[in-house]
C-alpha cells in the first residue's frame, strides 16, 4: 500500500475510532432516501427507513447518546428518470445516501464507484440480516462483495381469465390442473395462443384482447427468452450469453401471435393504466405481470374477486428447449458513495433495521411483494395474506434473477429492441436476431458468448 | 469575433473622418477593434461560450470515449476485482499470478499493532489484539475480522473493525486506487515475484474509467438501425416542414391577409395557441384528442370509422400524430413570419393589379409568392435545424413508438445518453450521435447562409453616409 493511500486510510480509521459510538455529543444527521419504480403501494420502501430511524434514535438514547435523524424520502414512479437522476446526482456529488433500486444496477454502479459495499458497514451474520434468504443475498452480491440488502422479492406470473376459460369449455378440473401442466411443460406458450384465439373466436374477449403481455420493456420479456431455452449466463465461462436460437423462437412467437391477431402489432407502448383497467374489468383472456400487480388491481382498479376470476401459473415453456419459469427482480437497499463515513454507517444501520421482518412485512403485504426471509412469512400480517402465501408456494421456488453483470444492460437493450422491431413488423425475425447479435458482439466483443 | 469586428468596422466607417491613401487601405483590410464594441458584445460572447461552445466542445470530447454509467463521467479508479482476474485468466494470465493476487494474507505483528496505534485505533482494542492474537495468521479478510470481532474491546462498527484489519495485511483485491502508480506500488508489495511487465498490464486492465476510442462512430456507421433513424428523421423533418411549417403557415398567412383585420387578428391569435401553450400541457391535450375515448376516436366511432388510440395504435396514425403535434407549433411560426412579410409588400402593387383586373389567385401567384422567397427560405432553414434537434414533443407523445417506428435521431441520442430502463446510460455513444447532429446542423447552416447570400446582407453598405 502506498504512503498516500495508507495515510488516507489511517486518517479515516482515526476518524472512525473517534466516532464509534456515533459521538458522545448530540448528532444531527439527514439521510436522503430515493426509491425507484415505487408507486403509492410501495411507500414502505422509504417509510421503513423512517421507522428504522425512530428505533435507532431510541436505541441511541438508551445508550446515552443523542442522535437526531431526519429522513428526506423520495419515491420515483418510473425507472428511467430515477436511474438518470441517481447516476447524474452521484457524478455531481449530490446523490442520496440510501437508494432502493433493482439488483442489476449493482454491477454498473459499483464499477463506477457510485455505491459502497454495505458489508463494510453491517454484519450479515447478525440479526436481522442473518435471517434473509441466502439466494437473495447472492443476488445482492457482486465481485465477491455484498453491496446491498434485499428489500423485497417477487415472482412474475402468467394470469388466465377463469370466466373466459370456462366460456370456451374448460372444466373446473382443467382450470385447477393448469398450474401443474404449465410447470411440467405440458402446456406451452403456443397452447396459450390457441386458447386466446379460441376466446376471441367465441366472442368472449374482443379482437386482439386474447393475450395481453407487459406493455413495456421489463424482466417479463426475458422470461420468453428462458421459455425458449435461452440462458443469460454461460455456465461454463460465467460470461453473458446470447442464444440466437432462443431469440429467434421468441421473436417468431410474437410474429405468430400477431398473425393470429391475439395481440396487435402496435401493442407495445399501451398505457399502463389502460392495461390495468382492462385486467380489472376482465377484458383480457390471458396476460402476464408481477405478483405486485395484484395489489394495484385490488386497491386501485376495483378488481374484487381475484381468486374466483383469475388463475395464476408460472410462465409457460415456449418449446421443448425451454422451461416454465419466472423471473424475480428483487430490489435492494444500497448506500451511495457520496455519503460521509458517519452517514454511511448510519444509513447501513437504518437499512438493517428496516429489514426487520415485521417492518418489511408492511411493505410486502401492502405492495404484494414477497418477503425477504423465512421468519417474515410467520409474521401474522404476512401469514394471513392469501395471495402472498399462494405465490410464495407456487411461483417463488421456480424464480431466478437476472445477472448483475454491468454489461447485461447492453444485451437486454439489444434483445428488446430486436423484439420491438420484429413485433411491429419493421424487420423480419431473422434480421432482428442478426441485428441484436451484431449490436451485442460489436459492443461486448469477447465478453459475450454467442451461441 | 466576426460580429464585433463587423460592428466596430461599421462604426469606424460612419464616425471617423474619411481616411486617405494607405491608411484607408489598412482600415479596410483590418478593421479597428473598438474596446467599447468588445465590452458590448462581451455578455453575448460569455453566454455563447457557456451555452453553445462549451457544450459542443464537451460533446466532441465525450463522443470519442466509451463513457457510460459503468465508467463514470470523471476520472476512473484502479480496481482489481475477482471478475477482472477471471477475464485476465481467460486472456492468458497464469493461474499462479491470479492466485497470488487473489490471496488475502493477514498476520498480527508488532509492526502492524504500532501502525494501527498511529492510525488511531483505541488502546484497549490494541491491548486485546496484542494479548490474544499476536503472531496469528489469517488467509481471508473474513477470518481476521471474525477474530477481531471476538475480542472484548472490539468496536461496535463493522467499518472500524474492517479498517483495523487492514493494518495487518496486504490485499489488493477490490481496493479502489486513485492512480496507476498507487496500485502498482500496492501490487509490488502484495506480489513482489510477479514480473513488472505483467503487473503493468494488470494495472492497465484494472482502470474503471472511460477511455478514448473511435468505436462510437464505427458502431453508428455499421449498424442497420442507423439508416432507419436517418430515414425517420428525414421523413419527420421533411413532412413537418413542407406540410405545416411552410405549407400551412403560408396558406394561413395569405388567407388571413385577405380577411378583415378584426377577423384575421382573432384567427392569428387562435393559431398561436399551440406555440404559447406549455409543451407538457399541449401534449396532454393531444393525448385527450387521440387516445381511446378521446375526441377523435369517439368521433370516428360515431362515423363508423376505425376507432383506436391513434397516437400509438398504428404506425401510420402515430406518424401523423407526431408530425401534427410538431407541425401545428411550427405552422404558427410560419404564420407570424409570412404575415409580416406579406404586409411589407407595398399595397400599391396589389391595388395596381386589381385595377388591371387580376384575380386573388393571380395576385398570390404573381405578386405575393415571388416576394416570399426570402421568408420561405428563412423558415425552411431555421426550422430544419430546430426540427433536427427537437425530440421533447415526440418523447412526450409517441415516445418513438410503436416499437421504434417513430424514433428520430435526436430522440435516440437522448435515450442512449440519458434515459434507459436498464440504467445503461451510454454518454459516449449519445454524445457521438449528438455530434453528428451538430455537424449536420453546421453544414446545413453554411449551405443556408450561402443560399441567403448572408455576406451581402451584413456586408458594408454600398453607399457610405
Amino acid at each position: 500500500m502506498t504512503i498516500t493511500t495508507t495515510f488516507v486510510r489511517r486518517g479515516i480509521a482515526a476518524a472512525l475510532m473517534s466516532s464509534v459510538a456515533f459521538a458522545a455529543s448530540a448528532q444531527d444527521v439527514t439521510i436522503t432516501v430515493w426509491a425507484g419504480g415505487s408507486g403509492e403501494e410501495s411507500n414502505y420502501r422509504t417509510e421503513a427507513i423512517v421507522m428504522a430511524a425512530d428505533i435507532m434514535e431510541r436505541e441511541a438514547a438508551i445508550r446515552g447518546d443523542e442522535l437526531n435523524i431526519t429522513i428526506d424520502a423520495q419515491l420515483w414512479s418510473g425507472w428511467e428518470d430515477f436511474k438518470q437522476a441517481f447516476s447524474l446526482a452521484s457524478e455531481a456529488g449530490n446523490a442520496p445516501q440510501i437508494v432502493v433500486t433493482g439488483h442489476e444496477d449493482i454491477g454498473t454502479w459499483s464499477n463506477a464507484g457510485l455505491i459502497v459495499p454495505i458489508e463494510d458497514y453491517v454484519y450479515f451474520d447478525s440479526w436481522p440480516l442473518n435471517s434473509i434468504y441466502p439466494n437473495l443475498i447472492d443476488v445482492a452480491t457482486y465481485n465477491g462483495q455484498i453491496w446491498g440488502v434485499p428489500q423485497d422479492a417477487e415472482a412474475r406470473v402468467f394470469y388466465w381469465s377463469i370466466p373466459a376459460l370456462k366460456a370456451i369449455g374448460w372444466t373446473d378440473a382443467e382450470i385447477d390442473s393448469l398450474p401443474q401442466r404449465v410447470q411440467d411443460g405440458e402446456f406451452t406458450l403456443y397452447d396459450m395462443l390457441d386458447v386466446a384465439a379460441a376466446m376471441q373466436d367465441a366472442g368472449i374477449v374482443g379482437p386482439e384482447m386474447g393475450f395481453a403481455p407487459r406493455v413495456s420493456n421489463g424482466p417479463d420479456y426475458l422470461q420468453y427468452y428462458q421459455a425458449f431455452g435461452g440462458e443469460m449466463l454461460d455456465a461454463e465461462t460465467g460470461k453473458l450469453l446470447l442464444d440466437t436460437q432462443a431469440l429467434t423462437d421468441w421473436y417468431q412467437f410474437f410474429a405468430d401471435a400477431t398473425e393470429m391477431e391475439v395481440v396487435s402489432e402496435t401493442y407495445l407502448g399501451t398505457e399502463w393504466d389502460v392495461w390495468h383497467q382492462n385486467v380489472a374489468a376482465g377484458n383480457y383472456g390471458t396476460w402476464h405481470g408481477g405478483t405486485w400487480h395484484y395489489a394495484q388491481w385490488e386497491n386501485g382498479f376495483g378488481l374484487e374477486d381475484f381468486f374466483g376470476t383469475v388463475q395464476y401459473t408460472l410462465f409457460p415453456a415456449g418449446n421443448a428447449n425451454g422451461r416454465a419459469n419466472s423471473i424475480t427482480h428483487p430490489l435492494v437497499y444500497l448506500v451511495g458513495s457520496g455519503a460521509t463515513e458517519d452517514e454511511a454507517m448510519i444509513a447501513a444501520e437504518l437499512i438493517a433495521t428496516a429489514s426487520e421482518p415485521r417492518i418489511n412485512a408492511l411493505h410486502a403485504v401492502k405492495s404484494a411483494h414477497l418477503g425477504i426471509s423465512e421468519v417474515e412469512s410467520t409474521v401474522p400480517l404476512y401469514a394471513e395474506n392469501r395471495w402472498l402465501t399462494a405465490a410464495s408456494e407456487r411461483l417463488a421456488p421456480h424464480a431466478n434473477a437476472i445477472p448483475n453483470d454491468p454489461d447485461f444492460g447492453i444485451v437486454w437493450d439489444a434483445m428488446f429492441e430486436g423484439l420491438e422491431a420484429s413485433w411491429t413488423g419493421v424487420m423480419s425475425v431473422e434480421d432482428a436476431v442478426a441485428e441484436a447479435e451484431a449490436t451485442v458482439t460489436q459492443a461486448l466483443g469477447d465478453n459475450v458468448v454467442v451461441r | 469575433m466576426s460580429l464585433s469586428a463587423d460592428l466596430s468596422g461599421t462604426k469606424g466607417a460612419v464616425h471617423a473622418h474619411r481616411p486617405t491613401g494607405t491608411a484607408m487601405a489598412q482600415d479596410r483590410g483590418r478593421p479597428r477593434v473598438s474596446r467599447l464594441g468588445l465590452i458590448l458584445v462581451a455578455p453575448a460572447l460569455f453566454l455563447l461560450s457557456c451555452f453553445f461552445l462549451a457544450p459542443v466542445v464537451l460533446t466532441g470530447v465525450f463522443a470519442f470515449t466509451n463513457m457510460s454509467t459503468s465508467t463514470g463521467i470523471g476520472a476512473g479508479e484502479y480496481v482489481i476485482s475477482p471478475n477482472l482476474l477471471d477475464d485476465l485468466a481467460d486472456a492468458g494470465l497464469s493461474e499462479e499470478v491470479v492466485t497470488a493476487i487473489s490471496a488475502e494474507t493477514y498476520e498480527i505483528t508488532p509492526d502492524g499493532i504500532e501502525a494501527a496505534r498511529a492510525g488511531g485505533v483505541s488502546a484497549d482494542f490494541l491491548r486485546d489484539i496484542e494479548g490474544l492474537l499476536l503472531g496469528d495468521g489469517f488467509d481471508t479478510a473474513r477470518g481476521i475480522e471474525t477474530a477481531l470481532r471476538g475480542l472484548p474491546s472490539a468496536p461496535r462498527s463493522p467499518r472500524s473493525l474492517k479498517l483495523t484489519a487492514e493494518f495487518f495485511g496486504h490485499s489488493v483485491l477490490n481496493q479502489r486506487f486513485d492512480s496507476a502508480q498507487e496500485l502498482t506500488e500496492a501490487l509490488s508489495l502484495a506480489v513482489p515475484d510477479v514480473d513488472a511487465g505483467i503487473r503493468s498490464e494488470i494495472v492497465g486492465a484494472s482502470y474503471t474509467g472511460a477511455i478514448y476510442t473511435t468505436e462510437n462512430f464505427t458502431y453508428l456507421a455499421t449498424q442497420p438501425s442507423t439508416m432507419r433513424l436517418v430515414a425517420n428523421t428525414v421523413i419527420y423533418v421533411g413532412a413537418t416542414l413542407s406540410i405545416f411549417n411552410v405549407g400551412l403557415g403560408l396558406f394561413l398567412a395569405i388567407t388571413l391577409f385577405y380577411m378583415p383585420k378584426r377577423v384575421s387578428s382573432f384567427y392569428s391569435t387562435l393559431w398561436l395557441l399551440p406555440r404559447i401553450t406549455p409543451l407538457v400541457l399541449y401534449t396532454i391535450m393531444w393525448k385527450w384528442f387521440t387516445w381511446e375515448d378521446g375526441f377523435l376516436p369517439l368521433l370516428a366511432e360515431q362515423l363508423g370509422l376505425p376507432a383506436f388510440n391513434y397516437m400509438k395504435g398504428s404506425v401510420i396514425t402515430a406518424w401523423m400524430t407526431m408530425i401534427s403535434v410538431n407541425g401545428f407549433v411550427g405552422a404558427s411560426f410560419g404564420l407570424i413570419l409570412f404575415s409580416g412579410a406579406i404586409r411589407a409588400i407595398p399595397t400599391q402593387q396589389l391595388w395596381a393589379s386589381e385595377v388591371d383586373g387580376a384575380t386573388r389567385w393571380q395576385q398570390i401567384r404573381r405578386i405575393i409568392l415571388p416576394q416570399m422567397r426570402w421568408p420561405i427560405l428563412f423558415v425552411v432553414s431555421y426550422q430544419t435545424l430546430s426540427l433536427l434537434s427537437s425530440y421533447e414533443s415526440i418523447w412526450l407523445t409517441t415516445n418513438g413508438g410503436p416499437g421504434k417506428t417513430t424514433t428520430v435521431w435526436a430522440l435516440e441520442a437522448f435515450k442512449t445518453a440519458l434515459s434507459s430502463y436498464t440504467g445503461n446510460l451510454e454518454y459516449g455513444l449519445g454524445a457521438a450521435m449528438a455530434l453528428v447532429l451538430v455537424v449536420v446542423g453546421l453544414a446545413l447552416s453554411i449551405i443556408y447562409l450561402m443560399a441567403f447570400k448572408f455576406g451581402e446582407l451584413v456586408g458594408r453598405p454600398r453607399i457610405e453616409f
